[in-house]
């Protein structure tokens, strides 16, 4: 080093002691302060760490003004910061259709439960004749059946939906459940449609017959033969029958439009129509499910001689003069009752001897 | 273990089934031994098939009203088992890289769903005419169940795995399908191979015949 000072010249001796001057000059600071103990860096007491932004958005969720603001974005509510709506909407959804679907549910099959066990099957006065007359055609059954059996699978997977966070993930865990409800979600949207289509079928087959008439009221004063004794009189669909046909219309188009509205977000309806179609058509379904437990009691266990109408397409002649009066009248009139054996060939099958003896002690 | 089955060997067996099954049955109806026809033809054999086959594809005005609602499900339920079978996104993209090693333009998916909701309808009028028809339940037989609830069964389990998200699901909808092409060569299910033959034969018998029909 000495030796490199005494061969330079002055000029570079200069440089290199103003480089090393240079070089301590940056050192000192750095070791000074690693040298010197930590400090504790006092903030003063009493400074809120709370989220400033917070007040921002309760400024935006409680403000008198609209909710509406501007926003170069296009499209429908775009210009809406925070939906209060919606929180209203999910509130009302756990706390009203999650919590009471299942108790309204339960309650009927109760109710069906305690009136088979008190009332028993509802009989025809001196039995089945074993005479048949024909009261549905095979494209009117093919249409009921094609609604029904769309109408439980959407019953079916819409609960799994409704209810399953709450019933189901106790039960399977998350993730069956959640396969579950993936499986439902999918098969709900598709076959909606196919109700829809279902129920203008039901609409164009039934509808001219399922008008009220003279003699319905009667009916229904006397609770369809509930309350008090006697014949309540009938035509070829009864007041009961009636008002649950136009029940599932009714309903039917309520459940099928919100659903679509739904399942299909992109046609511009904002988020209040999707919150409302969402109760309109949970309410409408549950009302739907729970009557049609009726239904099917009635149709099946509840009522001797009913189910063979939407099977074969035949009722009894008893059946009919027991709860359609008017219709057999009709029937009388026009000769279109049919022997049990000439039924049983209709069927493609032997004829029952207990049909036959039955026909025969009229 | 079960994914592994329904993936490899499952899918392979089945797959081997059908075609070596269907190949089976079609060269068993067109190779049989069938009498010679001695007699002097009155009518060309070859147009009288090429008329049945397309003449068929319309009811005969006599039956056209009463069988309106089985030809209206037929075809609804056919042409969306066809549209959802080929152009389908995701049996499109299955065929290309598992079995043909090219595709082509598939559906978008709101054709998709609609063709299948055209199948699903079409098929469940169909089951449910044969069941309620006294006629036509008499003359169906246990294959003819089997085979409609097992097609129901399959497009229902295709349609519940849409969203791609568990392969139980999709697992469970590939197995319906290894489970139907193991029935298809045994099961009335083959007419989707045999309906043209069987249409040009009796075409052929009639027209051979002079019989205009």
């Amino acid at each position: 080093m000495v030796e490199i000072f005494k061969k330079s010249t002055p000029g570079s001796a200069i440089l290199v002691i103003a480089f090393l001057l240079l070089l301590v000059f940056l050192l000192i600071p750095q070791s000074a302060s690693a040298a010197a103990p930590q400090q504790q860096v006092d903030f003063p007491k009493g400074v809120s760490a709370v989220n400033p932004g917070s007040d921002l958005w309760r400024e935006v969720r409680q403000r008198d003004l609209p909710m509406q603001g501007i926003s170069q974005v296009r499209g429908v509510e775009s210009g809406v910061l925070i939906n209060v709506q919606g929180d209203r909407w999910a509130r009302f959804r756990i706390n009203n259709p999650v919590k009471y679907a299942p108790m309204a549910l339960l309650a009927v099959i109760l109710i069906l439960v305690l009136f088979y066990a008190l009332r028993g099957k509802v009989g025809i006065e001196g039995g089945l004749s074993g005479r048949m007359v024909k009261r549905f055609t095979d494209y009117e059954r093919v249409v009921h059946w094609v609604l029904a059996i769309v109408f439980l699978f959407l019953a079916l997977t819409g609960l799994v939906l409704l209810l399953g966070r709450t019933l189901l993930i106790p039960l399977f865990g998350h993730h069956l459940f959640s396969l579950l409800a993936s499986a439902s979600k999918e098969g709900h949207n598709l076959f909606g449609p196919i109700f829809l289509v279902s129920l203008v079928m039901m609409v164009i087959s039934f509808a001219r017959r399922n008008i009220y008439e003279k003699g319905d009221l009667t009916w229904l004063l006397k609770g369809g033969g509930f309350i008090g004794k006697g014949h309540v009189s009938g035509g070829f669909f009864n007041m009961g029958e009636k008002s649950w046909y136009w029940l599932v219309i009714l309903a039917g188009f309520a459940i099928s439009i919100s659903g679509l509205i739904l399942v299909s977000p992109n046609f511009g309806q904002g988020r209040v129509i999707m919150e409302i179609s969402h109760i309109v058509h949970v309410i409408g379904a549950i009302l739907l499910i729970a009557i049609s437990i009726g239904h099917m009691y009635m149709g099946s266990i509840g009522t001797e001689g009913s189910s063979e109408a939407m099977k074969s397409g035949y009722v009894d002649i008893n059946w009919v003069e027991a709860h359609h009066d008017r219709w057999a009248k009709q029937i009388k009139e026009n000769s279109e009752i049919v022997s049990a054996e000439e039924f049983a060939r209709l069927q493609g099958r032997a004829p029952d001897s207990a049909d036959t003896a039955a026909e025969q002690s009229q | 273990m079960i994914e592994y089955l329904i993936d490899g060997p499952l899918w392979y067996f089945s797959l081997a089934v059908f075609c070596i099954g269907v190949l089976l049955q079609l060269a068993r109806i067109l190779f049989g031994a069938g009498k010679t026809d001695l007699s002097v033809a009155r009518g060309s054999a070859s147009g009288g098939a090429w008329r049945n086959v397309f003449s068929r594809f319309i009811p005969h005005h006599e039956i056209a009203p009463k069988i309106r609602l089985q030809v209206v499900a037929g075809y609804m339920f056919h042409l969306g088992l066809f549209a959802v079978l080929f152009f389908a996104a995701p049996h499109v993209i299955f065929l290309e890289e598992h079995l043909l090693g090219f595709g082509w333009t598939s559906m978008p998916h709101w054709a998709f769903i609609v063709a299948s909701q055209f199948a699903f309808f079409g098929l469940l009028i169909l089951w449910l005419r044969r069941m309620l028809n006294s006629v036509s339940r008499l003359i169906s037989t246990l294959d003819d169940h089997v085979a409609a609830i097992l097609t129901f069964v399959v497009m229902l389990t295709g349609c519940l795995a849409l969203l791609k998200g568990f392969t139980e699901l999709r697992l469970l909808h590939r197995f319906t399908v290894e489970l139907f092409l193991i029935y298809f060569p045994f099961s009335c299910l083959m007419h989707t191979f045999t309906f043209i033959p069987s249409r040009a034969f009796t075409g052929a018998w009639f027209g051979r015949r002079g019989i205009d029909a």
